[in-house]
């Protein structure tokens, strides 16, 4: 049992950060359905005082080129550990994550992600936020201008471009982080339960708007959410996790095209079986 | 037709506002008068002839030294302006440094604890000894503006939500880009509060470091000299200005912070 205390990114002034905007291309010559990302034992170890608390162990999945995969678990597990150790923000006790050939250690834009909190910056404009990454990778202002244009459009936001983030709804606010995200094109997009701060009935809209996003433009996308709903609706897998330490217990397939109904016999049946999955989590508890 | 206050007419609130203020200074001036008549005493002159004072004043200036009142308010705004500015470019840097560096803010906090709650008129005999009587006044505004500034900085990159900051990171920005693009600007709103609780003692120090009697100096010197000249009216005038400057400068101080931290998004 390796005795290690989590340690929090720390390179020097982020020189090896990746920065590039379009990351995406890198990993161009991968055809669709083969493995883009492998992430291998995944052990995460939290260190107190007067002890250490695995809360994950032995994480190992391989994520195909353009598939959402989504990760539910019992409230409490690590599936927002997992995620970032995956974006880098958290280093693992042990593991590694892999884009291709290429290790991630620290975190960077060839992991995008969106926040469950939205992560807005405040004192920039909804352009402005949407044009931070394109920013720090030294795209010219025109192209900047010109595809954060796009992808607000893209979202629906094109009459709030020079909004403030404090005027918009919570809705979208998200839809800002999402687009803020698309923009960079990273290689996989990371979401943290991103619609979990939203009503009901907004969440319903912004799934439809991320399925419209996700049929037209190839991405691939790793989605953590507690709602078994939403990751049916979504996914191409969904990953069921242990209690702790998360480990994965089931992955089930869901082969069906998009958009999904919701009121589906199978699609039904699918989320029943699921809730099992989780439900047996607790009672093993 | 009777007349009804309407809360949500901006102009029924300002018509309201307006009486309550002019009220209240006509209640405040019953007062003063009251209080120079029972204590019938020359020290406390009554507020007619403090305004008779304050209109020469302002018409003819200081009648000993022959210097107009603009004189004086130039002399203290120089001094006000140069040790503001002094502190805010000194406590920037050192602020943003400690903030942000841990072992840094921990090793010198105990400096700022010691020397803070020094009153800063405490340095002026020092600083007036050491630097002459213009420097040592402004340095005396800049220990004023100094320590609010610094600690409000510190505090401000202390509070950076760092979920902002992982936001960044998964953008590619660096470490310098994270510390340029969003700690300084989501430490802009603290900064302000600082500017604007340091302006405030800054006012306060400035005059009470000119009562030492600084002979090139301002309008806190007008109010000692006119005192050893038992000229107390004219010396009530000089704190009436002394009063509305420093009103205008917190006044102006509260309107730019609130313009800046909405433009800043932060105080919605």
């Amino acid at each position: 049992m390796a005795k290690q205390k989590i340690k929090i990114e720390g390179e020097a002034w982020g020189s090896d950060r990746v920065r590039a905007d379009r990351t995406d291309e890198l990993y161009k010559d991968i055809p669709e359905g083969d493995t883009l990302m492998s992430i291998e034992n995944l052990r995460v170890v939290y260190q107190t005082d007067e002890k250490e608390t695995v809360a994950v162990d032995d994480f190992t999945i391989d994520v195909k080129k353009g598939e959402l995969i989504s990760i539910v678990g019992p409230s409490g597990c690590g599936k927002t550990t997992i995620l970032r150790c995956i974006a880098g923000l958290l280093q693992p006790t042990s593991g590694k994550v892999m884009i291709g050939d290429h290790e991630c250690s620290s975190p960077g834009s060839d992991r995008g992600m969106v926040f469950q909190d939205f992560a807005l910056f405040p004192w920039r404009s909804v352009r402005h936020n949407v044009e931070f990454g394109m920013e720090v990778a030294g795209v010219s202002k025109e192209e900047r201008r010109e595809r954060a244009e796009r992808y607000i459009k893209a979202v629906g936001l094109e009459k709030f471009a020079d909004s403030r983030i404090h005027e918009l709804s919570g809705g979208m606010k998200q839809r800002v982080g999402i687009a803020r995200a698309l923009v960079m094109h990273p290689a996989v997009i990371l979401m943290d339960e991103p619609f979990g701060a939203l009503d009901a009935q907004t969440r319903n809209i912004m799934q439809d708007q991320l399925t419209k996003i996700i049929t037209h433009s190839e991405r691939t996308i790793i989605f953590v959410t507690h709602s078994v709903d939403e990751a049916l609706y979504l996914s191409d897998r969904v990953i069921i996790l242990t209690k702790r330490p998360s480990t994965i217990y089931k992955i089930v397939e869901v082969p069906w095209d998009r958009p999904r109904d919701r009121t589906d016999p199978e699609f039904i049946e699918t989320r029943r079986k699921i809730l099992n999955y989780l439900e047996e989590q607790n009672v093993m508890d | 037709m009777v007349f009804k206050y309407d809360e949500h007419n901006k102009y029924h609130r300002m018509v309201r506002g307006g009486i309550i203020i002019a009220v209240s200074l006509f209640v405040f001036l019953m007062i003063w008068w009251a209080i120079s008549v029972i204590a019938n005493n020359a020290a406390i002159p009554d507020p007619w002839e403090t305004f008779g004072a304050l209109a020469d004043l302002i018409q003819h200036g200081d009648i000993v030294t022959g210097k107009s009142l603009g004189d004086y308010i130039s002399a203290s705004l120089s001094k006000f302006i140069q040790g503001f500015l002094l502190a805010l470019v000194i406590a920037l840097p050192i602020g943003l440094l400690l903030g942000n560096f841990k072992f840094l803010r921990e090793f010198v906090s105990p400096w700022i604890e010691v020397l803070r709650p020094i009153a800063p008129i405490a340095w002026a005999p020092i600083f007036i000894l050491l630097f002459g009587y213009i420097n040592g006044a402004t340095l005396v505004v800049f220990i004023g503006i100094f320590f609010p500034l610094l600690t409000n900085i510190i505090f401000g990159v202390t509070k950076i939500d760092p979920v902002l900051i992982d936001a960044s990171k998964t953008l590619g920005a660096s470490n310098l880009q994270i510390f340029s693009k969003v700690l300084i600007p989501s430490t802009v709103p603290y900064l302000m509060n600082g500017i604007k609780v340091g302006l405030g003692i800054g006012w306060m120090c400035i005059v009470a470091a000119e009562l030492y009697a600084t002979p090139l100096g301002g309008i806190g010197f007008y109010v000692a000299n006119m005192i050893t000249y038992g000229a107390f009216p004219q010396a009530f005038a000089g704190i009436i200005i002394i009063a509305v400057l420093g009103l205008m400068t917190t006044g102006l101080a509260e309107y730019v912070s609130k313009k800046v931290s909405k433009r800043m998004g932060l105080d919605a």
